[in-house]
């Protein structure tokens, strides 16, 4: 908890660059705003009047200088008003949990599914070193982390969609049409974990105190599962949390190579449409969730491991 | 590789690490070298359009077949590594270098610089690869330019952070010491005693970075938000065959092998560099 409350003044900060960093991407893009918002609010309008821009400009206070301009947004977000999309006119939070279910299922799918083969590989290639199935653990993880999602998911919708027919392809709606996008994040995740995973196990194996559980002849079995593999699960709850943040990114790839609902295809459909508002929100709630989960992750280490926590004592 | 490097194994002589290092040389030098003769060979262009022989299977003429458009796909993949394994390379170099002279400067400036420097590598840090990229290339019009630019914004914090953890712990070498008693400039011991002795780590990350670069630059091609189709990016590629794949998977097949290929061996060759590297300290 003191580590927590230490970290918060350069969390704090951090957030305030994320803010910074998004309102700048925004603020010099191109196109103009005014425009767009007059678009998005009398759709069936082609050309607008200067005076009605002129107003729009002076609601969206457009005319003010950049760091006015980022007061203004800011303040709104701390207020919790994001603003309304362009495109639809409702309001952006609206929309975005209204797809954040289906990112969340995807990831949380392919995480569960890809810490279970990646704790058996992991384990086997453990308790039998050097063996065919320890090298077999490990060239599946390199070949893992090689492999591009985007493709794996194409080779999939051939093999199991077009050819035997056995899941749909594209879309969202029923957990069929799950399976096939959450194999393909489920891959990454199995490649990246069994390969941390693995590392460290062996580590733990390697540590003292396993030789004096031997000495007291405590059988492999009962060394492995209570003490090693316990022994390993505190780097490894970290990583774990790691990677479910990269997990909300490779959604995006896998979500429009699967043309599925949620945030990833919602942050390309809004980047293409020119919907600002979306995407800013949408930045922001990637950075942020990664922010957040990192040093939750950092606290839930500093918390399990003891020589971190007398580090903590010691300063 | 860096004069470092070289120094180092010409004291060592067949270390394992000198010996990596011809075999790596050999290997590209030979892959350089395939690359120019099939390009030399080749009697295709990547734009050459055949429409008389389009979606063939691989073939004695082609031997990775042809497009949807009669293109030879084979001479597509070895232009497209230009594109693919070059702009990664481009970006992951932008980002060592940028990254580096952040790293170091908050390393060597005081301890406000310092912090101020990395709570801005954090916020950096905080978008994650492809949101930034989609957001930036979608905003300001997908295109080549724009991929690089939006690629090389968040490619360098990795590096700052290595480049300065590192950058402190040398800074406190007894030879730097005796370094800045001896009356050598700020500049001058970051060049010839602290940036040496970082810059094996930061290689070994620079591979990583090409590689996860090279993932990252054909799959935004693929979703359309990096180079545009008539290029022949292997991510571009796959776009273009996406929707002829059922008839003819051929057109899909080799482009990804190229990049699981290409990333696995700078994968594996990173991997080593950095076991050699943790061996010789």
């Amino acid at each position: 908890m003191k580590y927590f409350l230490s970290r918060l003044p350069g969390l704090a900060f951090v957030l305030l660059g994320i803010s910074l960093i998004t309102f700048t991407l925004s603020y010099f893009s191109p196109g103009d705003r005014a425009e767009a918002i007059a678009h998005a609010r009398y759709p069936e309008e082609i050309a607008f009047p200067p005076e009605l821009l002129q107003a729009i400009r002076a609601e969206f206070h457009l005319e003010e200088p950049f760091w006015l301009q980022y007061l203004y947004w800011f303040g709104n977000v701390l207020r919790g008003d994001f603003g309304l999309s362009y495109a639809s006119q409702t309001p952006v939070w609206d929309i975005f949990i209204g797809n954040l279910g289906e990112t969340v299922t995807l990831s949380l799918t392919s995480l569960g599914l890809g810490l279970a083969v990646a704790f058996l590989l992991a384990s086997l290639a453990v308790r039998h070193p050097g063996t065919w199935l320890d090298r077999a653990a490990v060239m599946l993880s390199s070949i893992g982390a090689a492999m591009p999602s985007y493709w794996l998911g194409l080779l999939l919708i051939l093999g199991f969609a077009v050819h035997l027919g056995w899941f749909p392809s594209y879309g969202t709606g029923t957990p069929a049409h799950l399976v096939l996008p959450a194999l393909t994040l489920a891959f990454w995740v199995m490649a990246s974990q069994t390969r941390l995973l693995r590392s460290f196990m062996l580590e733990a194996a390697n540590q003292p105190f396993v030789e004096t559980l031997r000495l007291r002849g405590i059988s492999e079995r009962e060394i492995f599962f209570r003490h090693v593999l316990r022994h390993a699960m505190v780097p490894a709850m970290t990583m774990i949390a790691i990677d479910f943040a990269s997990l909300l990114e490779g959604a995006i790839i896998v979500e429009l190579t699967f043309a599925r609902s949620g945030l990833g295809s919602l942050l390309a459909g809004s980047v293409l449409s020119r919907d600002l508002p979306m995407v800013m929100f949408l930045v922001m709630f990637f950075a942020v969730a990664y922010v957040v989960i990192n040093s939750l992750a950092e606290a839930l280490q500093a918390a399990s491991d003891p020589a971190t926590r007398t580090q903590e004592q010691r300063v | 590789m860096s004069e470092v490097l070289l120094q180092k194994s010409a004291k060592l002589p067949g270390s394992p690490l000198s010996r990596f290092k011809r075999r790596t040389g050999l290997v590209l030098a030979v892959l350089a070298l395939g690359l120019c003769i099939g390009l030399w060979l080749t009697p295709y262009q990547p734009a050459q359009a055949n429409f008389l022989n389009r979606l063939a299977p691989p073939e004695p003429a082609h031997w990775f077949g042809t497009d949807h458009l009669g293109r030879d796909i084979g001479t597509r993949l070895l232009y497209g590594s230009f594109w693919s394994l070059g702009l990664a390379l481009v970006v992951s170099l932008a980002g060592l270098i940028a990254g580096t002279l952040v790293g170091l400067l908050a390393a060597r400036s005081g301890p406000f610089p310092d912090a101020l420097l990395m709570r801005v590598t954090d916020s950096f840090f905080a978008f994650p690869e492809l949101i930034a990229a989609v957001a930036f290339a979608g905003l300001f019009g997908p295109s080549t330019v724009n991929l690089v630019i939006a690629l090389s914004l968040v490619s360098w914090m990795k590096f700052a952070r290595l480049a300065r953890s590192l950058g402190l712990t040398i800074g406190e070498r007894d030879f730097v010491i005796q370094a800045r008693l001896n009356g050598l400039t700020g500049g001058l011991i970051l060049w010839r005693h602290i940036l040496p002795n970082v810059l094996p780590s930061l290689l070994v990350l620079w591979t990583s970075s090409w590689s996860r670069t090279i993932l990252a630059v054909s799959g935004l091609s693929f979703l359309g938000f990096g180079v545009q189709p008539p290029a022949a990016e292997w991510g571009a590629m796959l776009l273009d065959g996406k929707p002829y794949m059922q008839t003819a998977p051929h057109i899909m097949i080799f482009p990804g092998l190229a990049v699981l290929v290409s990333v696995l061996a700078i994968n594996l060759a990173g991997d080593r560099l950095r076991d050699l590297l943790t061996q010789t300290r």
